[in-house]
């Protein structure tokens, strides 16, 4: 009896628990796992399905008699000619261009201000994180406000001058897309800080002091030991930006609404106006889709790299 | 480490300065929002920086209280939308939440579901906006456009990422010794992850919720396409607050703002210390 009674927690130990669990595993991920499937699998294979036909939901048959419709790839090649795509692909890489280096240059400095003691840093850490937790709907009103020909932007910049500035920032083409991407540049630049001054603490300082020790300047133990040790994290920061300057959507709309004219256009905004204003879905399918396919190649890099950025 | 008086006086200037930036955008909403209705209208192009006479108007406004000065009286009261956001936001955190939860512990203790992560990663990846046509469609065959349940359902699904993420970090970060302990007593596997894991986790969950819920109460997009009136979150009903025959109502807009703004201010400084992690996926935990 003795003997029975020792033995058998090992046995459960070794063997039932290890295959409950594995079957417990399998329960609890399912629910993330439809999930997941319901919103990648079927909505990609419809999106397939309804970019090769010219329906719209104004055509009064349901969307599974699209084949009625069929017109093969022709909204693909509607798609290599449709200039104002283009156009928005190119502005929203124009404004990745400009804000991601402007965001992660004033990150970094400011990460570098922040990274030993002083008194305060405390509530002033704080008080820069604000503007990325306003919602960015609020923040696009805010902005929308604040670039009013009688706002306080022409009236700070009336300081200057000998007369008041009324300038129309959100209806001059070329100040409205200045005014969008410096709103996007208020409000992520504290996400750039956040991430850049974590990852600037936790490198070590064992090599640092002995770079100290030896001599070596500031501006020589930052470049050489500090910024590489970083890499990973810098990408990382760099790429959360990237993704989403990519979708732009919701600041830049409420600010501008795209214009004026498509001045401010970008590739969300795009796809948003011919969902909502032309009804013409059949074709924003296509776009959406070959938004994704590109998207999966590059992603799968950057994945890649992320990874094993993790490692280090 | 020691360093020199100017480069003091360097910091705190550069410093200063950038904090009167991030605050400028969010005083002035909170300015206008207290302003009465003639130092916002259009004609008063005369816009100061603070209220000259503080008042509630503009809060009792999109509350349906019709304002003396301000002739029209609003179809919608902004009681609804913001009852819309709440809810919306706080049934698509649950949803994330449970799902995310279940998974990352499945992952993080049993190695099951090992394509999540890069699944959820690419989840994050796409744009709303490019699978927004097969999503519409779905919706409006399952009648839940315009409905709480598919709004809350959508944003369960775009920030399932996210809970899964913090979570998954979160639960391997955490000692294995108590569960293998109450394992050797003889409980199962499920009462160890409800009974011991989960209370232990308590902090953890709270903060993973936060985060989600801001991202949810923060959309505009979603809400945009799925919505029309019942069940218009905030931001979108915002949008509703000018006319051809008012032009835009300032003041309301800016109260309206401060409601929506207030919220995730204050549970992103309460998270503070787990915001790093949530961004970056767990990347970097500080």
């Amino acid at each position: 009896m003795t003997k029975v009674s020792t033995i058998e927690p090992v046995a459960e130990l070794t063997d039932a628990p290890v295959k409950t669990g594995a079957r417990l595993g399998l329960w609890l991920t399912l629910p993330a796992q439809l999930l997941v499937l319901f919103i990648a699998l079927f909505p990609i294979l419809m999106q397939v399905y309804i970019s090769l036909t010219d329906w719209s939901p104004l055509d009064g048959i349901p969307w599974w008699r699209a084949h009625e419709l069929w017109t093969g790839l022709l909204n693909y090649a509607d798609l290599m000619a449709d200039s104002r795509f283009w156009g928005a692909l190119w502005r929203t890489f124009f404004v990745m261009a400009v804000c991601v280096p402007v965001q992660f240059l004033l990150g970094l400095g400011l990460a570098v201000l922040f990274v030993d003691d002083f008194r305060g840093k405390r509530v002033l850490y704080s008080t820069l994180l604000v503007p990325m937790m306003v919602v960015p709907a609020v923040a696009g009103y805010m902005f929308f406000m604040l670039f009013q020909s009688g706002g306080p932007v022409n009236d700070l910049l009336s300081l200057f001058t000998s007369d008041p500035v009324r300038i129309a920032w959100l209806s001059d083409p070329d100040l409205a897309l200045i005014a969008v991407m410096l709103a996007d540049i208020w409000q992520w630049t504290p996400l750039m800080f956040l991430i850049l001054l974590a990852g600037m603490i936790s490198v070590p300082q064992d090599q640092q002091m002995a770079a100290i020790l030896l001599g070596a300047s500031w501006w020589r133990r930052f470049f050489t030991i500090v910024l590489p040790r970083m890499k990973s994290i810098i990408i990382i920061a760099l790429a959360i930006r990237v993704i989403e300057i990519f979708k732009i959507f919701d600041t830049l709309f409420i600010m501008t609404g795209g214009g004026p004219g498509v001045a401010t256009e970008t590739i969300s905004v795009y796809i948003y106006k011919v969902t909502q204003q032309e009804l013409i879905w059949s074709y924003v399918a296509a776009i959406a889709l070959a938004i994704l396919i590109v998207l999966s190649v590059v992603s799968v890099f950057a994945i890649k790299r992320m990874q094993r950025g993790q490692g280090t | 480490m020691q360093r020199a008086i100017p480069f003091e006086i360097f910091r705190y200037v550069v410093i200063l300065s950038l904090v009167a930036i991030s605050l400028v955008p969010t005083l002035w909403m909170i300015s206008m929002a207290f302003k009465p209705i003639a130092e916002w209208s259009a004609a008063g192009a005369d816009l100061t920086w603070w209220p000259r006479n503080p008042t509630l108007d503009n809060f009792r406004f999109i509350f349906g209280q019709s304002s003396t000065d301000l002739i029209v009286a609003l179809e919608r009261t902004a009681g609804r939308p913001i009852f819309a956001s709440l809810l919306t936001a706080t049934f698509g955190t649950l949803i994330a939440m449970t799902a995310g939860t279940a998974a990352a512990y499945g992952l993080s203790r049993f190695g099951q579901g090992g394509n999540l992560p890069l699944a959820l990663i690419q989840l994050r990846l796409f744009p709303p906006m490019a699978v927004m046509i097969p999503v519409m469609i779905m919706w409006s065959f399952l009648g839940l456009i315009d409905n709480w349940f598919g709004l809350s359902l959508i944003y369960g699904i775009v920030t399932l990422p996210f809970a899964f993420w913090l979570m998954k970090t979160f639960f391997d970060d955490m000692p294995r010794e108590i569960e293998d302990a109450a394992l050797v007593e003889g409980c199962t596997r499920w009462r160890v992850f409800v009974r011991i894991t989960l209370p232990m986790m308590r902090p953890a969950l709270a903060s993973s919720a936060l985060f989600v819920f801001i991202l949810n109460w923060s959309d505009y997009l979603i809400a945009l396409l799925l919505t029309t009136r019942d069940w218009a979150t905030i931001p979108v009903y915002m949008a509703s607050l000018s006319s051809s025959m008012t032009g835009q109502l300032y003041g309301a807009k800016a109260a309206l703002g401060v409601i929506a703004a207030v919220p995730p201010i204050i549970m992103g400084i309460a998270i503070q210390k787990h915001l790093v992690r949530g961004l970056t996926f767990g990347a970097l935990k500080e």
